[in-house]
């Protein structure tokens, strides 16, 4: 009794949160295993309302590690099973989506970030990205999606399961309790419909015929014996996920070009980024912005040529450098002058944006350039 | 109870998660206190307290309406470590005047009445469930059905069918048609259609369907934690 709701695109109006347990249902999920943490508990509440109508599964654990070992648990009974948690539960999640990176498992997490450290606040921040990027006892074989709107939580949740199903690394839609909570209008639409091939799980256990005579036993590793041999498997992971990195990558840019100032940003924020360097513009600024859209992988060769290109980069971010960190060590070697604007666990307006921007031109303002004329 | 006048207003907004509750709580709050009626307006959201009146309340209180909701910093583990109402809350209905409750989502939500002192025997109490047809949740006739059953005691719906900066008249009075529907069915009158004030001006006193349309004071995009 599979209820068709999503029968024709639509325009709605929603929450972050049940963009999230929709987009799941879109991407033909089987099951939700999670563990309930403001600002993510919607994302749970909405899927088990879904459930019931489109026969789907959800688990809720004793807590995110076992959420994060039972969404392992899931893909490799050939389920495709998603969790989705915030702040200390992203913590607790790390020792599991390191056992996906170590056995090339396609897990897909969402994040809705809240403040840290810790439990700190269950509304909002930007500092979970070095976790979710980097996170675990390992090299951060993993893809993360960072969303600026709903529409974008509808589009990247979708493509976070084709993309883990695809390449086989641990895939992260990173959100924040601001998106999570807030609410606007979105379409939602089938992805078939949109000539987007939805692809299916496999399981990697349970397998039909008898191992070793019908098929080569399965034989999934999470620890291995010597140095050796795990260096032969990291560097081939990893060689694997640089060849990739270039075709999953995906940035936001305008106006780098003939820009004084290029303005980064990631998330929530770049909508106030965007804002703020329209304004400027307007105003006869020489400004652009940048906004990687995957914090993991980054776009390299994009960044490697915005800073060799323009005069300043301003990292914007409500983190202290963890966006500026990645961003700093793609950029080495780079001729920019990177500052930085950083608001740890609180928003960033676009007034706010524009103002640190005019604080960093002055300067140059004070040498008249001809092109300026045409902005009146 | 002496104290209760005969044309004394007692409501409560109810409803699906992000409704649109709070703002037809405290526009209905504002209209009653612009017409010289004493109101006091009850922030009841104890189910997921992210989005209520308490930012605005100030704002509230200047135009008017008393207002009963902790302020955001008073309080404990908002959202996760459980919520309490304020103790002035339970015993809102017995205050002089108009009582508007805004009532947090869902069967939880409605269920917050039975912290109320006198809720069960106040003869004036009105339970009104919000409905925005945009929302997935309660966008067709039989949904609307199911999710206002499931809510217990409710009197009236009322169509708050939007989507956002994006709300036209054509939205509005589609939802109008779907909701009014669901209320025939389920034997209950359509109370209002509420909509943003310049999209009310442009439908009238009354919706498609005869429904007297309210404006809404828009100030819930201000209140975000």
């Amino acid at each position: 009794m599979s209820e068709k709701i999503m029968q024709e695109e639509k325009r709605v109006f929603m929450t972050g949160n049940e963009v999230v347990a929709w987009a799941a249902i879109a991407a033909k999920a089987d099951i939700m295993y999670g563990y309930p943490i403001t600002p993510q508990n919607e994302i749970m509440h909405y899927w088990t309302r879904l459930v019931p109508k489109y026969n789907k599964a959800f688990l809720q654990t004793e807590d995110e590690l076992s959420a994060g070992f039972t969404t392992v648990g899931g893909v490799m009974a050939g389920r495709k099973a998603f969790t989705a948690t915030a702040g200390p539960g992203n913590t607790l999640m790390q020792e599991p989506m390191s056992m996906a990176e170590m056995m090339r498992l396609p897990t897909v997490v969402v994040i809705q970030q809240r403040g840290g450290p810790s439990t700190a606040t269950v509304i909002y921040s930007q500092q979970e990205v070095t976790l979710t990027t980097l996170g675990g006892n390992g090299e951060g074989m993993r893809i993360v999606y960072s969303t600026a709107n709903h529409q974008e939580l509808y589009d990247y949740t979708i493509k976070a399961f084709n993309t883990a199903w695809k390449y086989r690394f641990p895939t992260f839609v990173l959100g924040d309790g601001y998106q999570a909570k807030m609410r606007e209008p979105l379409t939602i639409y089938r992805p078939e419909d949109r000539g987007m091939q939805i692809i299916e799980p496999q399981a990697y256990v349970g397998l039909a015929g008898v191992p070793g005579r019908d098929r080569p036993p399965a034989h999934h590793r999470n620890t291995y014996n010597l140095e050796e041999e795990l260096y032969e498997k990291v560097s081939h992971d990893m060689a694997e996920f640089e060849r990739i990195a270039p075709e999953v990558a995906e940035f936001q840019a305008e106006n780098t070009d003939d820009a004084d100032l290029v303005v980064v940003g990631h998330g929530v924020v770049f909508r106030a980024v965007r804002e703020a360097v329209n304004n400027l513009r307007e105003q006869g600024h020489q400004v652009g912005y940048f906004r990687p859209v995957t914090l993991r992988p980054l776009p390299v060769q994009q960044i490697k040529e915005l800073s060799a290109g323009v005069g300043k980069i301003l990292v914007v971010e409500s983190a202290y450098g963890q966006l500026a960190r990645l961003f700093k060590e793609v950029a080495y070697g780079g001729t920019a002058e990177i500052t930085h604007f950083f608001r740890p666990g609180i928003g960033i307006t676009a007034t706010e944006v524009a103002d640190r921007v005019k604080g960093l031109l002055e300067p140059v303002l004070r040498q008249p350039r001809l092109r300026k004329a045409s902005f009146g | 109870m002496s104290i209760i006048n005969k044309d004394r207003i007692v409501e409560a907004y109810i409803g699906e998660y992000a409704a649109g509750k709070s703002e037809a709580a405290l526009s209905r709050a504002l209209e009653l206190a612009a017409l010289g009626r004493k109101v006091t307006l009850v922030d009841l959201d104890i189910v997921e307290p992210c989005y209520t009146l308490r930012p605005v309340q100030k704002e509230l209180m200047a135009r008017g309406v008393d207002v009963i909701a902790w302020e955001t910093k008073e309080t404990l583990g908002l959202g996760e470590a459980g919520a309490t109402i304020k103790p002035e809350a339970r015993w809102a209905l017995r205050r002089p005047g108009d009582v508007i409750l805004d009532i947090g989502y869902g069967v939880a939500g409605s269920k917050t009445l039975k912290l109320l002192e006198g809720a069960d025997e106040d003869p004036f109490l009105s339970v009104i469930c919000v409905v925005n047809t945009s929302r997935p949740m309660t966008s067709g006739m039989e949904q609307i059905v199911e999710h206002v059953r499931e809510m217990g005691k409710v009197d009236g719906l009322i169509n708050n069918t939007h989507l956002g900066g994006e709300t036209t008249v054509e939205v509005v009075q589609e939802g109008a048609g779907i909701i009014t529907r669901a209320a025939k069915n389920l034997g209950l009158p359509v109370v209002a259609t509420t909509a943003p004030a310049f999209i009310a001006g442009q439908i009238g006193s009354v919706d498609c369907l005869g429904n007297p349309v309210r404006p809404l004071a828009g100030m819930m995009s201000k209140a975000f934690w």
